[in-house]
């Protein structure tokens, strides 16, 4: 009975600030406009051509911006962990994109992506180049690309932090026994290096996949799911059902079979960061 | 210890319930209750903000001002109608939104108006529109102008556009490309937005209606498997060629960066870019801008209205005050002075004001455009029709889908949520 009053102050937070949301999300799922119960909501997502091309997106974004932040995280980390002088000022300057308000990213890529305004096609022109085909975010062909592209370039230096901090505290002994023993630097980094880097790097997946499963800043700044349907991701689309079509039902069933996706997936990367027995 | 937390707890509940208390009995005791008014963070709202400083200061009654941006507007206003909190006493509302916020007794019945008022700014201030009662009042009245290059087309020795077909034409002769030293130097015929949802709406109204198209038929139901529909939106497509690469993602502000920049001759338009078309640090256009009713084809051209509203939510809990505040800013002096600030009037003396007229050289075009001006088919699933007609235009406009494929997915989109009730 003691320690249930110890206790009571976090569970009552952890009650009203996630259970009560919770409940009242997964009520309003089973709850049609006029507030009746129903499995409308539910049922009607299997029919919703739209709702499939947004999950398309999301998985498309998910995937490749995962991968490349992944990519260039580590290899960056790699790179700068080998420079002997001005390491630390490399590293801030990597973290940069990081600590700009995503919205603020958005806006400033938004104006390097115009198409006859934009410093990308400006920089191409005034090489003497024709950029008339190049439309970036403005064209249905390139835009999703292009808004993994501002991701990356804002989250890779999350992926870089992590690793960078883990390349701190790998065993010496072993990369040093590695070394005189006359292992080669890939060797040495495929057998000793990866192996011990892989928690960090499932971590960082997990993080960096849970926020991009529900990317909204992004592409609500810089297309609104445009052209056409081309960036609408489920974020996004969950938004316009809830806060401009007014239908929280639906909206709720969606946001439902959101969180049930990023938490299988952030199951199945919890369970490899287990220690295996 | 256990008792030493109990205690502190019970300190604490009592801290907290004398707290209440007091709270409660300050608020009782105020003497003027504050009108709450909810604007858009806007120019429309910039003028609605000074007005009601300014009555607030005539009146004695304490305003406040609640600015919101356009997106997150909408979703406040109809939370606080809903759930009838009375948080605002007036609200300034986008004219789309009206058949959604009047519905179920939300907003009270004003006063009928003065015959001042332009009919086609009253007309969606009425539910049912045109012919029920009134539960608002037009503050500001937006409707569409077609825009053009008068010097392009002077040198040209093209005549103002009267149809979308002299607008196509018109478009293949101003285009140009040429390369100069090495640099581009180019000019697009026509500038439109097509990225999604309300902008490519927004642009292709006037072209959808001047061919014969209705979006909604007499029943509510679409009504876009028709020629017609499919002719405006092919229309769209041709004068597409002559538009800058990418207009399928653009809004109002590259549509207007390139009419400023001197990069397009043409383009539908609304009224609150005029002041940025001839001001000399922002453009490079000064004068050259004509403006000129919106083109027609089968049928007259008609622009469309874009209206804000001011109505008093059923919970105000200042209702005599609100109403007194919305008579007061729609009045001729009022309205007069929101107009200088850069506010289109809803009244016709207003817009005949030789002060106004030598002010504002658009005012008699933007006049005869409101007189015929055409508000977006009055119906409470609006902002979702929008949504996906927007999508299928925005997708012919990028390429994706034809003319056909794209009105045949908007009509069984927009079916599919007419079904879905409300009409």
């Amino acid at each position: 009975m003691k320690s249930f009053w110890w206790v009571a102050p976090a569970v009552s937070v952890l009650a009203v600030m996630s259970l009560y949301p919770l409940a009242f999300l997964v009520l309003s799922g089973f709850h049609s406009s006029s507030g009746e119960w129903t499995l409308q909501n539910f049922t009607r997502m299997a029919s919703d051509r739209m709702l499939g091309e947004a999950l398309w997106h999301t998985a498309l974004f998910v995937t490749v911006a995962l991968t490349l932040e992944l990519l260039f995280g580590l290899v960056l980390a790699l790179l700068i962990d080998s420079v002997r002088r001005g390491r630390g000022l490399l590293r801030t300057t990597i973290m940069v994109p990081m600590l700009l308000p995503p919205v603020v990213a958005a806006v400033v890529w938004r104006l390097i992506y115009n198409p006859q305004f934009g410093l990308l096609n400006g920089t191409l022109r005034a090489f003497g180049a024709d950029p008339s085909a190049l439309t970036w975010t403005n064209g249905e062909g390139g835009a999703l690309w292009s808004v993994i592209a501002v991701d990356v370039w804002e989250w890779t230096p999350f992926v870089f932090l992590l690793v960078s901090a883990a390349l701190q505290s790998l065993p010496q002994e072993a990369l040093e026994a590695a070394r005189v023993d006359g292992a080669s630097r890939w060797r040495v980094f495929f057998d000793i290096e990866l192996p011990l880097l892989k928690p960090v790097l499932l971590l960082a997946a997990m993080l960096r996949g849970i926020d991009l499963i529900r990317v909204f800043d992004q592409v609500f700044m810089l297309t609104q799911g445009g052209p056409g349907f081309a960036t609408e991701t489920i974020s996004l689309y969950i938004y316009r059902t809830a806060f401009r079509f007014f239908d929280f039902g639906y909206a709720a069933a969606m946001s439902i079979l959101l969180l049930i996706i990023a938490t299988f997936l952030a199951r199945r990367l919890a369970r490899q960061l287990r220690p295996q027995a | 210890m256990t008792t030493t937390y109990i205690n502190w707890m019970r300190r604490m509940r009592n801290r907290l319930l004398m707290a209440v208390a007091l709270l409660l009995l300050t608020s009782c005791n105020q003497s003027a209750r504050p009108l709450t008014i909810a604007i858009n963070a806007g120019v429309e709202g910039d003028a609605l903000k000074a007005a009601a400083q300014e009555w607030g200061d005539k009146s004695g009654v304490p305003v406040e001002v609640v600015e919101l941006p356009y997106s997150n507007l909408f979703e406040k206003l109809l939370l606080d109608l809903t759930s009838k909190t009375g948080a605002y006493d007036v609200v300034m509302m986008d004219d789309p939104w009206f058949p959604r916020m009047v519905e179920g007794g939300k907003l009270l019945e004003l006063p009928t108006p003065d015959a001042d008022f332009l009919e086609s700014c009253l007309d969606v201030c009425r539910h049912p529109y045109k012919t029920g009662k009134f539960y608002a009042l037009p503050y500001v009245g937006n409707s569409q102008l077609f825009f053009y290059r008068k010097d392009l087309f002077e040198l040209q020795h093209l005549a103002e556009p009267k149809t979308w077909d002299d607008v196509l034409a018109a478009a293949a002769k101003l285009r140009f490309k040429k390369t100069i030293n090495g640099k581009i130097d180019e000019r697009f015929g026509y500038v439109m937005r097509a990225a999604p949802g309300n902008a490519a709406v927004t642009d292709f109204m006037p072209l959808f209606w001047a061919y014969g198209g209705e979006l909604l038929d007499a029943k509510g139901n679409p009504s876009l498997n028709t020629a017609e529909s499919v002719a405006a939106l092919e229309m769209m497509l041709r004068l597409g060629k002559y538009s800058p690469p990418g207009y399928a993602g653009f809004n109002a502000d590259e549509v207007s960066a390139h009419l400023l920049q001197s990069t397009a001759a043409m383009s539908i338009n609304w009224p609150a870019w005029i002041a940025a078309m001839d001001n000399p640090q922002k453009s490079r256009v000064v004068n050259a801008i004509g403006f000129a009713p919106m083109p027609g084809a089968r049928l007259p051209g008609q622009a469309e209205l874009g209206a804000w509203l001011l109505g008093i939510p059923a919970a105000s809990h200042n209702a005599e005050q609100a109403k007194l505040f919305i008579a007061w800013a729609t009045g001729r002096q009022a309205m007069k002075e929101a107009a200088v600030r850069g506010n289109p009037p809803t009244r016709r003396q207003v817009f005949l004001d030789p002060d106004l007229l030598r002010r504002f050289r658009s005012y008699p075009m933007q006049l005869k455009s409101l007189e015929t001006a055409r508000p977006r088919p009055r119906t409470t699933q609006w902002n979702e029709i929008e949504n996906v007609f927007g999508i299928a235009i925005s997708k012919a406009n990028a390429g994706s889908l034809t003319a056909v494929e794209a009105m045949a997915q908007a009509q069984a989109d927009i079916a599919a949520i007419v079904a879905r009730g409300g009409k």
